[in-house]
């Protein structure tokens, strides 16, 4: 199913980033970037390390400060932003299962009390979407990498996002997690969500996206995966260092 | 009924033999009555101040206690209680910290090392211009903490401050706690996260000053480190991690306060609640090594 399919579905916002400039000291990080993500699209970022995609997600989340004109357009009056990060910095060691950090993430309720009445039928169902109901009461220290992405990704299902911002969320997924991966796309294109993604697996993108933008300090290519993600193109994204100009 | 009759009626019920002899005496009263407060406020935000690693910090706002006592004293407070000075320096301490950890970029740990050091030769040089004019068990006693001064007036002061930090901490406990996990991931789910680190700042700066006349300057900070520690060794989950730590912290406060006055110790409460801390925190250890179980997870 194309963007344009969803359209008429769509409950995620439209995005435009108009010229949005980023310097962080003195080096350039984001410059002229410029281009728009449709309504209950899945919109990947593609780019070298370094190139400012995550400092794009940082600046549509309202945490850096910027030039440009960055505008959402919400469908309705709710707007829910979801955002499933590529890691999470806490001490391995730490006694808490996969239940706390959910009641942590979804509820006011001290996590140390239990999961609430109010927000258990909503974990359960997240757990169960990525497959980890039956590993709720393991410590969080204790999954693999690819079932500690899993658990990132159900606490993105709460509340039920209209945009969905996700970091690379395949780096540490095994096979069963992709597949995982796959059917929450799957249920967002059909729910209408806005998915915009960062992405370093182009196999991946180039089968699931709708849209794809190549970012490397600036936009070096914006279009459907088939007719971006060529081998010239990619040549061009990947060969130059992002960062090699700072500012005189 | 008022504090001092209801002191006077556990006072009398010791006398008459239906409760310990140690309570017979009205300081001890006071000073587990202290007790009872410090240890579940201690225990229970020193699980997140493990979480947060903020455990050096603590150390240090207890150290600054030192220098706020010594300031307290030379502006001519009452030595027993200078709680003016000592909230306002320490707050000071904690903020500034704060400030300069998120305006420098320096590592906390090496932000600690600077205020720490300068806040004790600041205060080592204040209380020893004040050496002459006090009696030198004060410093004893704000250094190593002691129950026979634990007043009326400081358990105002722990009642006012416990309430505070418990209307603050637990509502806000998830949220301070998702601040530390990623703090991009907060900020999307509606955590102020710099907000929330300055109030950390202050919650702890405020149960940490009001703890200092019974556990002392040198020593408060630990119970807010060492319950949650003992804790983390032996639980399998938040709700574990929370209550093991409060009960250490809670038996470790009254159990330090009573053993030195059971057994005529000459040992300050402050040294004693930390050692039996450090008990617990050894059978914690040693459980872990012993019980395969608490190593592993459950499948």
């Amino acid at each position: 199913m194309t963007a344009a399919a969803n359209l008429t579905s769509a409950c995620g916002p439209r995005i435009e980033f108009d010229g949005i400039d980023l310097t962080l000291g003195r080096t350039r990080i984001l410059e002229n970037v410029r281009f728009s993500v449709a309504p209950g699209s899945v919109h990947a970022i593609v780019g070298p390390n370094g190139g400012g995609k995550s400092s794009l997600i940082k600046t549509l989340l309202g945490q850096m400060p910027h030039q440009g004109q960055l505008t959402l357009h919400w469908p309705g009056e709710r707007e829910v932003i979801g955002y499933v990060p590529q890691a999470l910095e806490f001490d391995r060691g730490l006694p808490m299962t996969v239940d706390d950090f959910m009641a942590a993430m979804c509820q006011r309720r001290p996590a140390f009390l239990g999961l609430s009445r109010r927000v258990r039928p909503a974990i359960d169902a997240a757990l169960a979407r990525v497959g980890m109901l039956d590993k709720r009461k393991r410590r969080m220290g204790a999954l693999s990498g690819g079932e500690r992405q899993r658990v990132l990704l159900a606490q993105g299902l709460i509340p039920e996002p209209q945009l969905l911002v996700l970091d690379e969320p395949m780096s540490a997924l095994d096979e069963a997690g992709i597949q995982v991966f796959e059917q929450l796309l799957h249920g967002w294109r059909q729910a209408g969500t806005t998915v915009l993604w960062i992405e370093h697996d182009l196999e991946a993108v180039l089968r699931l996206a709708d849209r794809v933008t190549g970012l490397s300090r600036q936009v070096l290519f914006d279009a459907p995966p088939a007719q971006a993600l060529t081998p010239e193109r990619l040549l061009g994204l990947f060969s130059v260092h992002p960062r090699s100009e700072s500012l005189a | 009924m008022s504090f001092e009759s209801f002191r006077q009626l556990v006072q009398d019920w010791a006398t008459a033999g239906y409760l310990p002899e140690a309570l017979a005496y009205g300081f001890v009263v006071n000073a587990l009555l202290a007790g009872l407060m410090i240890g579940p406020v201690l225990g229970g935000l020193g699980t997140l101040v493990v979480v947060k690693r903020f455990a050096f910090f603590s150390e240090a706002v207890g150290h600054a206690a030192l220098t706020g006592v010594a300031i307290g004293i030379l502006l001519g407070e009452p030595y027993t209680g200078p709680y003016g000075s000592l909230f306002g320096y320490c707050l000071l301490f904690g903020i500034l910290l704060n400030f300069l950890r998120n305006r420098t970029g320096l590592s906390p740990d090496t932000l600690i090392g600077v205020f720490l050091s300068v806040s004790l030769a600041l205060g080592a040089s204040l209380l020893l211009m004040l050496a002459g004019k006090i009696n030198v068990h004060i410093l004893e006693n704000v250094l190593f903490g002691s129950v026979l001064t634990v007043s009326a007036h400081d358990l105002l002061v722990l009642a006012i401050v416990a309430v505070l930090v418990l209307a603050l901490a637990l509502p806000l406990y998830n949220r301070i706690m998702l601040a530390s996990f990623n703090p991009q991931l907060a900020a999307v789910r509606g955590v102020a996260v710099k907000t929330l680190d300055y109030l950390f700042v202050v919650l702890v700066t405020l149960v940490t000053v009001a703890s200092v006349k019974v556990i002392g300057a040198i020593l408060v900070g630990a119970l807010l480190v060492i319950p949650a520690a003992a804790a983390r060794l032996v639980s399998q989950s938040l709700k574990g991690f929370f209550f093991v730590s409060v009960i250490i912290a809670t038996l470790s406060t009254l159990l330090g306060i009573l053993l030195p006055i059971v057994f005529d110790l000459p040992v300050p409460s402050g040294a004693a609640i930390i050692l039996v801390a450090g008990i617990c925190f050894a059978l914690a250890a040693l459980a872990r090594a012993l019980v395969p179980r608490l190593q592993g997870n459950p499948a």
